[in-house]
């Protein structure tokens, strides 16, 4: 079973507990407009161009291929979407296993890592079989069965929700939240660890904190919310891969971010500053 | 200054015109003087007793003979040869460390008398030398007693309360056992001459005092000895070392274990350094203590592993209650108890092998022979490799000869009276440790500098010569004699794309592991002139700057000139895939066959091992790596200069990360404007 992923970074700590490597699936069903992974949004391979880095040496011939990556000696011309079977991949990515401790492990992130779901299972379940913790960092928007088919194999879920009112999420995401909201219920009533992650978009989703708060309050299982701080730093790479960069200009200040933890808290919801604490 | 120069250079002079303990007996007299003579002040800071360096009185003696003493070598070829930096021999008067146990158990008092009873037993021919210590610590008490009196005057009690008693008692309370420390640092660095690089393992020898303290007293007496190290001057810094296992493998971190590590991390030193020692049964606590230090800028704590130590130190012949309480001279090179390691006699440049071995033994920049000649017939990879191997082999063989040339010359040169009493086995060989050889263990060390760009190297043209066949052996040699005109592109390529060291690429770690396997081969417990053996090292600190400066072009990318692969990490950039998989590639070597030190630099952005969980993950990286084989490794939590650096010269940081939102980038991937606030961010 193939799939493709974008890119992997080792000794992460950002993506769950402890030293973890996280794999991120080319391609998303969601268009948020703060995306920070351009490369991971669509599901096809991306050449992307980093004038920064180029020297003009002419070694490309002026193409933008997979060939002419290959030739570029800067990297200015740079491969999205290296394909790799899940076993294959699985071994690769056990060479950390010995730094992973008793909490790391491997996060399948994205894009979105459900929206591959023949290869994220086998992915998941290789990593399984050789004793990795698999957390699963997701948007929540894949048919019920996906995530019913990872659950033997997964350690958690870092579960993004992005807005509770359907036009938000609409406007914000490209798609209504509906499907995202049941999954997320199905995996508190499963018995799932679920850590929620809220980016928090000044003037986008900033309104949503409360009713976003009363719908956590009816789950049970939710270990942590951490509000994640929003920067408009991924701006080069959508320049790099040619694609309309609608980013909020505006970021989110720490107050803001110190705020929407205090209204989690108030519902009485284990609330974290995701740019303070991981 | 107690001398006048016509003294100083009569102390020079006369070496060697008599029998041969004259160094010894001239070296005592002197001492004597400069100590009876030396001004005493005590600064108002001060509340241990120390005095400042008084004019390198010591080092000028030592390096003047030298210079007499070594002239007929250095007319020699093989000397010669040496300043292309090909490889290097030389003495090494500056790693030592004391025998701590004795000095903070008997005082200086105490050493005085264990020196007298040797005397009483001692055979004919050997009073002598006991005279001749005796004389030294007889000064040495005159001296204390003289600052006793001195710290009176300024109304330093305590100062000269504890002076007093340490001049006819062994130490008897924490404030004693401390000051003990410092006066001994002083002795051996200031008049003896020898440099000291470690004050030992605090958290075992001040235990039995800091049991019986009042604790919290004790930790402002901590603080004040952490200042005072700070206060003297040292030739590179002052290490210190906590934690470790005794030798059934029991830990030894105990709550002054704890005690120092906060006060150290607390007090923001340049001139103090602390050696974590590790094992498995280390309280995670501790460590993570240790890491919280390192992320608040505190970088020079350094982390090694107990097993790997022990295991490498038996590798040359140490016992294993000897190897279990290893010391660490000056950075990462570890000796046995009562070792006299000379950690940095000889250096071998490994990159220098291969540039030979592809010119016909000659260096590409002089055309010098510097190495064995051959055919230039290399039509196969492993052709390439043997004939390296062989001019490899050869330049330690240099090194070590020239190395041994020198050191057969120790008796002529210094003596170290002050430390010689300190080891028992001295004591009982009634002979000087410089002088007479009389370590328990006489190491001569060599250190091989530019592992990662040598073996890069091997594998570039191993893929570019005889996979791809892209070009040519001969052609690619052409390349490199013309430091890559007209080659960028393919420079670039190699240097960017191409498999390296430190990316935990198993194929070209293996190479790694075979060269350090060859050069251990080459070096590892051959016999030295001292009646000792050799021991092998991987660090290259900043040697590795002017080594670079006389090393052509290497295959791996790097031109003419620029700075060879530091220590045992990967060349720089060539940590790029992260910090798992490079130390995956330095953990690949044998290192157990290192015990001159093997170590890993990481570098790592402070956003990226945030909060807690940034502790765990540094944790857990370093169990990794140990768990792996690991000997030593250096972590770096990067701050603003560096960033402006980064910004200025992104090629050097390639793997440089920040912490966005959620997630780390690799910052040279970042726009101008993103990055100056990365610098404004890191500066609140």
């Amino acid at each position: 079973m193939k799939g493709r992923i974008s890119g992997i970074k080792r000794m992460e700590i950002h993506d769950g507990e402890g030293l973890r490597t996280t794999v991120f699936f080319k391609g998303c069903p969601l268009r948020c407009l703060w995306c920070h992974n351009p490369e991971s949004l669509s599901f096809e391979r991306q050449v992307a161009y980093f004038k920064g880095k180029c020297i003009s040496c002419g070694a490309c011939r002026g193409e933008q291929s997979a060939e002419a990556a290959e030739r570029c000696p800067t990297g200015a011309l740079w491969v999205y979407g290296m394909e790799y079977e899940a076993e294959a991949l699985a071994a690769l990515l056990s060479a950390d296993a010995p730094f992973f401790g008793e909490k790391g492990g491997v996060t399948l992130s994205g894009g979105e890592c459900l929206a591959q779901p023949e290869f994220a299972v086998a992915l998941a379940k290789a990593l399984f079989d050789r004793g990795i913790g698999v957390y699963i960092d997701t948007c929540g928007h894949a048919k019920r069965e996906v995530l019913e088919n990872l659950i033997p194999y997964t350690e958690k879920f870092l579960y993004d929700v992005k807005a509770m009112d359907e036009a938000v999420h609409l406007r914000c995401t490209g798609k209504g939240n509906a499907r995202i909201l049941e999954n997320l219920s199905f995996l508190c009533e499963r018995g799932c660890r679920v850590e929620i992650r809220y980016p928090l978009v000044k003037g986008y989703n900033d309104g949503e904190c409360e009713k976003i708060a009363e719908f956590l309050l009816g789950l049970k299982g939710i270990e942590k919310i951490k509000v994640l701080q929003y920067h408009s730093f991924a701006a080069s790479r959508y320049e790099a891969l040619e694609m309309p960069c609608h980013l909020p200009s505006e970021e989110t200040l720490l107050e803001d971010v110190e705020r929407a933890v205090a209204v989690f808290k108030s519902f009485g919801l284990p609330a974290v500053n995701g740019a303070k604490e991981d | 200054m107690p001398f006048l120069e016509e003294e100083i250079l009569d102390y020079i002079h006369q070496y060697g015109k008599m029998a041969s303990d004259h160094v010894l007996r001239l070296d005592c007299e002197r001492i004597e003087r400069m100590l009876d003579r030396c001004e005493l002040t005590i600064p108002k800071e001060n509340r241990f007793f120390a005095v400042p360096d008084h004019g390198n009185i010591a080092s000028r003696v030592m390096y003047g003979r030298q210079d007499e003493v070594h002239a007929p070598i250095c007319a020699s070829k093989l000397y010669q040869n040496s300043k292309s930096l090909a490889y290097t021999g030389a003495c090494d008067f500056g790693h030592t460390s004391a025998g701590w146990e004795s000095v903070i158990s008997l005082g200086i008092f105490g050493l005085r008398n264990r020196i007298s009873e040797y005397a009483a037993r001692a055979d004919e021919g050997t009073e002598a030398f006991y005279d001749n210590l005796l004389r030294v610590y007889d000064a040495a008490l005159r001296f204390m007693r003289r600052a006793a009196d001195v710290a009176l005057a300024a109304g330093k009690q305590e100062m000269a309360r504890g002076l007093r008693e340490l001049c006819e008692h062994a130490p008897s309370n924490l404030f004693e056992a401390m000051q003990t420390s410092i006066v001994y640092y002083v002795l051996q660095q200031y008049f003896d001459g020898t440099v000291l690089r470690t004050l030992g393992r605090p958290d075992g020898l001040f235990y039995p005092f800091y049991e019986k303290a009042d604790k919290a007293d004790a930790d402002l007496l901590i603080a004040d000895y952490i200042a005072e190290i700070d206060r003297l001057k040292a030739v590179a810094n002052i290490p210190f070392a906590l934690g470790g296992s005794d030798e059934n493998g029991v830990d030894l971190t105990n709550a002054l274990s704890y005690a120092f590590l906060h006060a150290y991390g607390s007090a923001q030193t340049q001139n103090v350094k602390l050696h974590l020692l590790w094992n498995e049964k280390t309280p995670h606590d501790f460590v993570e203590a240790a890491f919280r230090y390192i992320r608040s800028g505190n970088n020079s704590i350094v982390f090694m592993s107990d097993r790997c130590v022990i295991s490498a130190l038996e590798g040359q012949g140490v016992t294993h209650r000897d190897a279990a309480r290893y010391h660490i001279v000056g950075c990462y090179e570890c000796g046995g108890d009562e070792e006299l390691t000379c950690s940095c006699n000889a250096r071998v440049n490994v990159p220098k092998a291969l540039e030979l071995a592809l010119n016909g033994g000659r260096d590409m920049l002089t055309g010098e022979l510097l190495g064995l000649e051959n055919n230039g017939c290399l039509d196969s990879y492993e052709a390439l490799f043997e004939e390296f191997c062989r001019q490899l082999s050869y330049l330690c063989g240099c090194a070590m000869e020239l190395t041994d040339l020198f050191e057969a010359e120790y008796a002529k040169i210094h003596s170290a009276p002050i430390l010689s009493a300190t080891y028992c086995s001295a004591l009982e060989k009634a002979g000087d440790l410089y002088c007479d050889y009389t370590a328990k263990y006489n190491s001569s060390s060599l250190n091989a500098l530019g592992l990662a760009t040598a073996a890069d190297s091997l594998a570039a043209i191993r893929k570019a010569v005889f996979e791809d066949r892209t070009v040519s052996l001969a052609r690619f040699v052409e390349i490199l004699k013309s430091n890559w005109e007209n080659e960028e592109h393919f420079r670039l390529l190699i240097k960017n794309k191409y498999p390296k060291y430190g990316m935990g690429d198993a194929r070209t770690d293996a190479i790694a592991k075979r060269i350090v396997d060859v050069l251990s081969d080459s070096v590892r417990c051959k016999p030295n002139a001292k009646g000792g053996k050799w021991r092998l090292g991987l660090f290259s600190i900043n040697w590795r700057w002017a080594f670079g400066e006389k090393t052509a072009a290497s295959a791996d990318g790097r031109c003419l000139g620029e700075p060879i692969s530091q220590n045992t990490g990967a060349s720089f950039g060539c940590d790029r895939e992260g910090a798992t998989p490079h130390l995956l590639s330095v953990a690949s070597i044998d290192a157990t066959r290192v015990p001159n030190g093997a170590i890993a630099d990481i570098d790592l952005h402070s956003s990226a091992v945030r909060g807690e969980n940034g502790i765990r993950a540094l944790v857990s990286s370093l169990e990794g790596y140990f768990s792996l084989g690991g000997f030593a490794v250096h972590y770096n939590v990067l701050d603003t200069e560096t960033l402006m650096d980064a910004r200025k010269h992104p090629e050097k940081y390639p793997n440089l990360q920040v912490r966005l939102c959620g997630w780390n980038v690799r910052y040279t991937l970042l726009s101008e404007k993103e990055q100056m606030e990365f610098i404004e961010r890191s500066t609140r």
